[in-house]
């Protein structure tokens, strides 16, 4: 459109003309040169159809639409060196100049955005992204729970009987299904026998739960009568790992704990439940599931449509206190809850990601107020530079493009870093996380998590783009060029958004930092727990004999026996003893009654966890006898029955007396089990419960007396514990070649994996709370060197007036402290009430332990120290006469 | 004269209007009843490769209409010719003018400078 021979035009096209003002606002995309005439032929065309040919406002307007394409043709064909590229590239090169700057504005970003892109991620597949069943909000679990608040008693678990009862009472729910967990062995074929994790569940579970096999069917309502031929479903990744993925497979026997199976289905590849399960089989009510206190299944249920959840928890608990008065010895304060299975699935490690998200958001908040500091920083050191291009007409929006182009340019850059860093600490943290993180293989970076992340770099960007570029753009020119440079009195407001940055940025650091300190504490108090044995050289060795094979009771003891001598006989071995857990695997309680006193009521009997035990395993784990004697070879079978207790348990029922000596008495199981046992011994406490549970009483009963089926063989070691491990494992072979042998486990192992999940959370926050002191440590510096160079002059004049180094030196560093105490005060105050939410994950550290506070306020502080005193030296050698000159 | 610069059939119309006498933009778009958003950057690549050059209607003349001033459009020689080659190329173009409704001689134009 060169040809812009207009003449003056003899009025202001009519405002009142349809499309006028819609054309004027399309011309701010026309390149400067051409917008006049452009915007005078379109409006020309508008009055001209408007008054003289009677056009219709609608057809005005649609036509005006079309300005829209006409000017961004000219705005590519003529107004390149006007557009966002040239914004760009300038930008790359002012950055090119200053290559510090962008690097560090870009890393601060990636790092925060990164690391908020990471535990997003798995937040978003833990905790917001749905069960994979159709309808999720309608699953529910139906726990047990005492009436009375006293959860020891009551086992969250069902037994069969009160299942089917409430199963046919109730009539809120479409299904209610049952399962446990069930341990397999797989044997026959050329391979190896393999322990496999199973469930058995109800044959409604999978249409409880909306799932359909993907090969042959589910379970029908006669797999589950006893005696019923034995069906099998497998697994799609056993099916395809053991099997080569044979749709032959089905209608044909597998061979597990020693019995023939039909496979008769195959669950697609994405039905995983419960989690590790690699097969199901039918759940056949057993001799066990004939007592009502035999709670051994998980029931899970899908509410009926359009019932909810609380009417429904009403009614099962109408129905537990039916159960409760008709049975009273097995069901007193047995009350019913439902929970949402989505919260059942991810359980305590809520607490956990919620503080995560929360001290990553933190970072990325600090990092933020750092990022924005450095912006302001440097919008304040181009005042000249933008003073020259306004009085060169660069008007406020050319301006605030620019200076959005550039902050969009760094945050983006950082943003698409920060997608790096998440996809590498995504697959580190999955690494490194706790196998208890449920639902983990579900956590990639996904389309909600890139949004995400977009959408926080965009925002970052368009702010610290547009703050600077405001303030300046208000600063008149000339004003600029006059005070360019000095900066004595100018932006006072600026100053102050600086120094409240750098407040909450110290405070946003106490904050973060007194969390981990915290739980670094915590974790160190759990490391110290003494669990009760010595871990070391100790190796735990899983046994589980077929019951099949095992059914009578002297082919038990006879094996495990053996296998005992076997073990003790081992080159490398100290000494070796069999017992029905590890000690720190928390089992089972029983009832039990001390002799001579009078009687409890029933169902008020007292509980104790039930450890039998072969001679030697005190000696052998490593636990102290306190006073009496161990379990001896003498205590047969068919010998008196004996127990040794620990010390809680004589604390709790013998405060006042020696224990040994006095009879406790419990049911008897089977025929020749006695049902009074002589105390013997008294042993430390072992912490069963793991290093963050309290003790617990507990009766050891010689394995003679309880000889059953499942056990584990400890071992305490003299050598190498690989070799003797391969030993054990050939032992155990020559004993029953049938027989599969599980991987055998160092009990220093077991004991850190108990205390993984804690490490982990540690480890992240300490992590970040590192992060956090080096931005905040950043901050502190980059304005006070800031403020440094600004006022170069001042000091040197100062200096030239007498002042000394050190009083320069007090000055600044005084700056920076103040700022840092005010900081200090404001996340302290701000912890207190905000450490409240990591309480549930403390162990013995209370929220707002004292030292922690002082500790951390003190390290902030010569952190602060530091970041402060480099400047300060630099002002305190500043030569004034030099320093005079320059202004 | 050389062959000018071969052009795309919205443009060969738009040309085809200006010869017949449309002269404004909106008369165009009108006549061939091709989109606004189609006519004037044809307008502007036709003006740019020297097929049409343009100018303002005289300021007396739009005064007396009591309305700003319209730019007009007229066909320069090697406009014509590039118009001859895109007739023989596009045998329909000569009546897609008259098809798409256009007025017999065009909309009544102020006279041009």
């Amino acid at each position: 459109m060169p040809a812009a021979t207009r003449p003056p035009a003899p009025r202001p096209p009519d405002r009142a003309t349809p499309g006028a003002a819609l054309v004027r606002a399309i011309a701010r995309l026309v390149p400067l040169h051409l917008r006049d005439d452009w915007a005078a032929e379109w409006c020309g065309e508008l009055d001209y159809y408007w008054t003289a040919r009677q056009s219709t406002r609608a057809a005005l307007l649609w036509r005006c639409l079309g300005a829209l394409p006409d000017a961004f043709w000219l705005r590519r064909r003529h107004g390149g060196h006007l557009m966002l590229g040239q914004d760009l590239r300038f930008a790359l090169r002012t950055f090119g100049r200053r290559p510090g700057f962008a690097a560090v504005v870009i890393l601060t970003l990636a790092l925060g955005i990164g690391a908020n892109t990471a535990i997003f991620s798995v937040v978003n597949a833990v905790l917001l992204r749905s069960l994979p069943f159709p309808d999720p909000d309608r699953l529910v679990m139906l726990w047990g729970m005492a009436t009375d608040g006293d959860s020891s008693k009551v086992a969250r678990w069902s037994s069969y009987l009160d299942f089917t009862d409430i199963r046919s009472q109730a009539r809120s729910f479409e299904q209610m299904a049952a399962l446990r967990a069930s341990r397999v062995a797989l044997t026959g074929g050329a391979q190896e026998p393999a322990r496999l994790d199973g469930a058995e569940v109800t044959a409604n579970l999978f249409r409880a739960l909306g799932a359909a096999p993907a090969l042959g069917r589910g379970f029908l309502p006669e797999d589950e009568r006893p005696g019923a031929t034995r069906v099998v479903v497998l697994s799609d990744a056993l099916w395809r790992g053991r099997f080569g993925g044979d749709p032959a497979l089905i209608g044909r026997p597998v061979v597990l704990d020693g019995n023939a199976h039909v496979v008769v289905g195959v669950m697609g590849g994405d039905y995983a439940y419960p989690g590790d399960a690699q097969l199901w089989l039918p759940l056949v009510p057993g001799e066990l599931d004939r007592e009502r206190g035999g709670h051994t299944l998980r029931v899970v249920a899908r509410l009926a449509p359009g019932v909810a959840r609380a009417s429904a928890e009403t009614e099962v608990r109408g129905i537990a206190r039916g159960l409760e008065a008709q049975y009273p010895r097995d069901n007193a304060k047995r009350g019913a809850r439902l929970e949402p299975m989505r919260e059942a699935a991810v359980g305590t490690v809520r607490a956990t990601l919620l503080v995560l998200l929360g001290a990553v958001g933190v970072v990325l908040l600090i990092g933020c107020a750092n990022v924005a500091n450095l912006f302001l920083a440097r919008a304040a050191s181009r005042e000249r530079e933008v003073a020259v291009r306004t009085a060169l007409g660069a008007g406020r929006s050319r301006l605030l493009r620019q200076f959005l182009a550039e902050s969009l340019l760094l945050s983006l850059t950082g943003g698409a870093l920060g997608l790096l860093f998440a996809h590498w600490a995504l697959r580190a943290m999955l690494a490194a996380a706790p196998t208890s993180i449920p639902r983990a293989d579900g956590i990639t970076i996904d389309a909600t998590v890139l949004a995400f992340l977009l959408g926080v770099s965009t925002i970052v960007g368009a702010v610290f783009g547009v703050l600077p570029a405001l303030q300046l753009s208000r600063t008149d020119a000339l004003g600029a060029f006059r005070d360019a440079g000095r900066g004595l009195t100018a932006g006072l407001g600026r100053r102050r958004l600086r120094q409240a940055l750098v407040v909450s940025e110290v405070a946003l650091a106490m904050l973060l930092v007194i969390g981990a300190a915290l739980l670094v504490k915590s974790f160190w108090r759990l490391q110290r727990v003494d669990p009760g044995f010595e871990p070391r050289g100790l190796l735990a060795v899983r046994v589980q004999l077929p019951a099949s094979r095992y059914a009578e009771r002297p082919r038990v003891r006879r094996f495990y026996e053996e296998l005992a001598a076997r073990a003790r006989a081992t080159p490398g071995v100290r000494s070796a003893s069999v017992a029905f857990e590890h000690p720190l695997s928390e089992g089972w309680t029983t009832s039990f009654t001390v002799e001579g006193r009078d009687p409890p009521r029933e169902g008020e009997e007292p509980e104790a966890r039930m450890r039998p035990v072969m001679p030697g395993y005190f000696r052998t784990v490593g636990v102290s006898l306190l006073r009496g004697r161990d379990i001896a070879e003498r205590d047969r079978a068919e010998a008196p029955g004996v127990v040794v207790i620990n010390e809680s348990f004589a604390r709790r029922h013998f405060p006042n007396e020696d224990p040994v000596g006095k009879r406790l008495r419990r049911q008897a199981w089977w025929p020749e089990m006695p049902t009074s046992y002589e105390i013997v011994g008294v042993v430390r406490d072992e912490k069963f419960l793991g290093p963050r549970g309290g003790a617990d009483p507990a009766t050891y009963f010689a394995f003679e007396h309880f000889p059953f089926t499942d056990a584990y063989l400890m071992v305490r070691t003299a050598g190498d514990e690989a070799v003797v491990a391969a030993a054990l494992r050939r032992e155990i072979r020559t004993l029953d070649a049938d027989l599969p042998v599980e991987a055998m486990r160092g009990m220093q192992q077991i004991l850190a994996e108990s205390v993984a999940a804690p490490r982990f959370t540690m480890a992240l926050i300490a992590l970040f709370a590192v992060l956090a002191l080096v931005l905040a440590a950043v901050g502190i510096y980059g304005v006070l060197s800031y403020t440094v160079a600004r006022r170069t002059g001042e000091i040197g004049l100062r200096m030239a007036l007498g002042a000394g180094r050190g009083r320069v030196l007090r000055l600044v560093v005084g700056q920076g402290m103040s700022l840092t105490l005010l900081g200090v005060a404001a996340g302290g105050a701000a912890a207190l009430v905000a450490t409240r939410a990591l309480r549930t994950l403390l162990f013995g550290v209370s929220a707002t332990d004292p030292v922690v506070f002082v500790g951390v306020a003190l390290l902030l502080g010569s952190v602060a120290f530091v970041a402060a005193y480099v400047p300060a030296r630099r002002a305190s050698r500043v030569d004034p006469m030099v320093a005079l000159r320059s202004e | 004269m050389s062959p000018g610069p071969r052009i795309t059939y919205p443009s060969a119309i738009v040309l085809l209007a200006v010869t017949r006498g449309l002269r404004h933009g909106f008369d165009i778009i009108d006549a061939s009843g091709l989109q606004s958003g189609t006519v004037y950057p044809a307008l502007r690549r036709l003006e740019e490769a020297g097929l049409l050059r343009s100018k303002w209607e005289s300021v007396r003349s739009a005064r007396d209409a009591q309305r700003p001033p319209r730019r007009n459009y007229q066909i320069t020689g090697v406009g014509a010719e590039v118009l001859r080659e895109a007739l023989a190329r596009y045998p329909g173009l000569a009546s897609a003018l008259a098809r798409s409704g256009a007025e017999p001689g065009g909309a009544p134009s102020p006279a041009p400078a």
